[in-house]
């Protein structure tokens, strides 16, 4: 709407910014990822499977997961899966085979601490290691907090409802609708419309910025500041939200070059 | 084998049933053999909207305990003889039932009917899931209404996790002249958000009411109204014929919308 090179976003009183309820993910040091993920190494993959999360629940999680990251794998691929504490019968592992299947992975070992998952897994005919996995590649053995995990690369659209963890930054190809929501540790970026909530630099970061082509989100929150975005909506353009001391602000892509030096923002 | 086709929307109220009905007679009516489900197990609706309440004497429940045969549990229609009616058990909640369950009632449907319709219970827990199992495809029903958009746009996404990516969209309750005024969310405004192919239009229509507590879907009308013509239409498109949308604006015809039609502006 305005001419100015940085659009100031409306924000909440400072004191309401303070309270607890207003920042709800910035005092945690655990890590932010919801225990999903799917990782790459040496022509195999790990699934690593939320301890926490009911099946029911995980399910939609990890479709997300598939349909969007099915873009870095072209050959069938063969998978373990890290299952930790959960208990999965049969019919479960069967389940996951064949989603994992539609995908070009072949789910080939079952790593748990539960015997009867290893038992079930036995039964299908699966390779199964029991007791705590060790690390796939040589990283985790660093200790070093600051995100050393590869951005997240979503190719698909975020429904209302679907909810994505990442403790590194977080690229989303596709619409973030209302109800959706990104809590990344690093930055988030959005080929698309943005109309959910994004949380960039959950940890703490504030050099984290939220990119979008559209930028009509819900809320915004970078570390621990939060924003609504202005109300109505610019007009669609891209444009960059990051953090200032007078709160976050959001800038037109094409000038926030200049916007980012004149006021100095980490 | 026939289509397995869900009739779902998450929010209740935005014409699940309705459709259901309509969509299923409309089908019928067009010379196809179509059996509705209806997987609304404790809340059974879609057998007052046929008409058929008093012709049930057995439910799906009694199917999957053994005291009937499958075929004795189907209420063929009065009116059509390509239609049947699989009841919901009144008595009973949705954990009456199992997603497998409901899978092999399906799949014993399919076997001797073109169309299994189902109808879905509004929400996204046991009875969503069990009315999903079954389906290849889904025809999502929403209102032009931020509240039914939303919930949609949830339910699509579940959809989708539960690997059924053949979806489309029934926009009902649209009111013409209410989105020419800018007081409604417009078809191009739901479509931007929802993003999946649309396949049918339905407005506002007031003999929906009349025709629910009648039991006398829409579409059986002599000359059906501007609603029964659309799901008529969206029988059509179901199977895999070209029918262009109805002209809702030029029927509501305020003068206004009449110019800006002749000027071209979009409504």
């Amino acid at each position: 709407m305005s001419e100015a090179e940085s659009t100031p976003v409306e924000e909440p009183a400072s004191e309401e910014t303070e309270s607890p309820e207003a920042t709800p993910e910035v005092e945690q040091s655990t890590p932010i990822v919801s225990g999903l993920a799917l990782e790459h190494g040496e022509g195999r993959y790990r699934l690593t499977l939320p301890p926490d999360l009911d099946w029911i629940d995980l399910w939609p999680q990890l479709q997300l997961y598939l349909v969007g990251q099915e873009h870095l794998w072209s050959e069938t691929l063969p998978v373990d899966c890290a299952c930790g504490q959960r208990l999965l019968d049969q019919s479960q592992l069967q389940q996951l085979a064949e989603a994992l299947s539609e995908h070009q992975l072949r789910l080939d070992k079952i790593i748990t601490e539960r015997r009867q998952t290893a038992i079930a897994a036995a039964t299908l005919g699966y390779s199964v290691q029991q007791g705590v996995l060790p690390p796939l590649l040589a990283k985790e053995t660093d200790p070093d907090p600051e995100p050393t995990t590869n951005p997240l690369y979503l190719k698909t659209t975020l429904r209302s409802g679907m909810e994505i963890h990442h403790d590194a930054s977080v690229i989303i190809v596709g619409d973030v609708n209302a109800g959706a929501s990104i809590i990344a540790a690093g930055d988030i970026i959005v080929w698309g419309r943005l109309r959910g909530i994004a949380h960039a630099g959950a940890k703490g970061h504030l050099g984290a910025r939220i990119m979008t082509l559209e930028m009509a989100a819900t809320q915004l929150r970078i570390a621990d500041l939060l924003a609504r975005t202005p109300d109505p909506p610019n007009p669609p353009y891209p444009e960059v939200a990051y953090a200032t001391d007078q709160g976050i602000q959001i800038a037109p892509a094409y000038t926030w070059g200049r916007a980012l030096a004149v006021s100095k923002a980490p | 084998m026939g289509r397995t086709i869900v009739i779902t929307s998450g929010k209740g109220g935005v014409g699940k049933t309705t459709a259901s009905a309509n969509i299923g007679v409309a089908l019928a009516k067009l010379g196809r053999s179509v059996v509705l489900i209806d997987a609304d197990f404790g809340l059974r609706n879609l057998d007052l909207l046929l008409g058929l309440e008093n012709r049930v004497v057995y439910t799906a429940i009694d199917v999957l305990t053994g005291q009937c045969r499958l075929d004795q549990a189907l209420v063929r229609d009065k009116r059509l003889n390509k239609l049947v009616l699989l009841p919901a058990a009144q008595s009973r909640n949705k954990d009456a039932i199992t997603p497998e369950q409901m899978r092999q009632l399906a799949s014993a449907l399919s076997k001797h009917y073109d169309y299994v319709l189902i109808d879905c219970p509004a929400g996204i827990e046991a009875g969503f899931r069990n009315a999903i199992a079954p389906a290849q495809e889904a025809l999502v029903v929403t209102t032009p209404e931020i509240a039914a958009v939303r919930d949609a746009d949830r339910v699509i996404g579940l959809l989708e996790a539960y690997r059924i990516r053949n979806n489309h969209l029934i926009l009902n309750r649209l009111r013409p002249a209410m989105v020419a005024a800018n007081d409604m969310m417009s078809v191009e405004d739901v479509q931007e958000i929802l993003s999946i192919p649309l396949i049918g239009i339905v407005p506002e229509d007031e003999k929906v009411i009349v025709s629910t507590n009648k039991g006398e879907p829409l579409v059986l009308a002599e000359s059906p109204s501007l609603a029964g013509q659309a799901f008529m239409n969206i029988a059509r498109r179901l199977e895999g014929e070209k029918v262009e949308f109805l002209d809702l604006e030029a029927v509501s015809g305020g003068l206004f919308s009449r110019i800006r039609r002749l000027f071209g502006a979009k409504g």
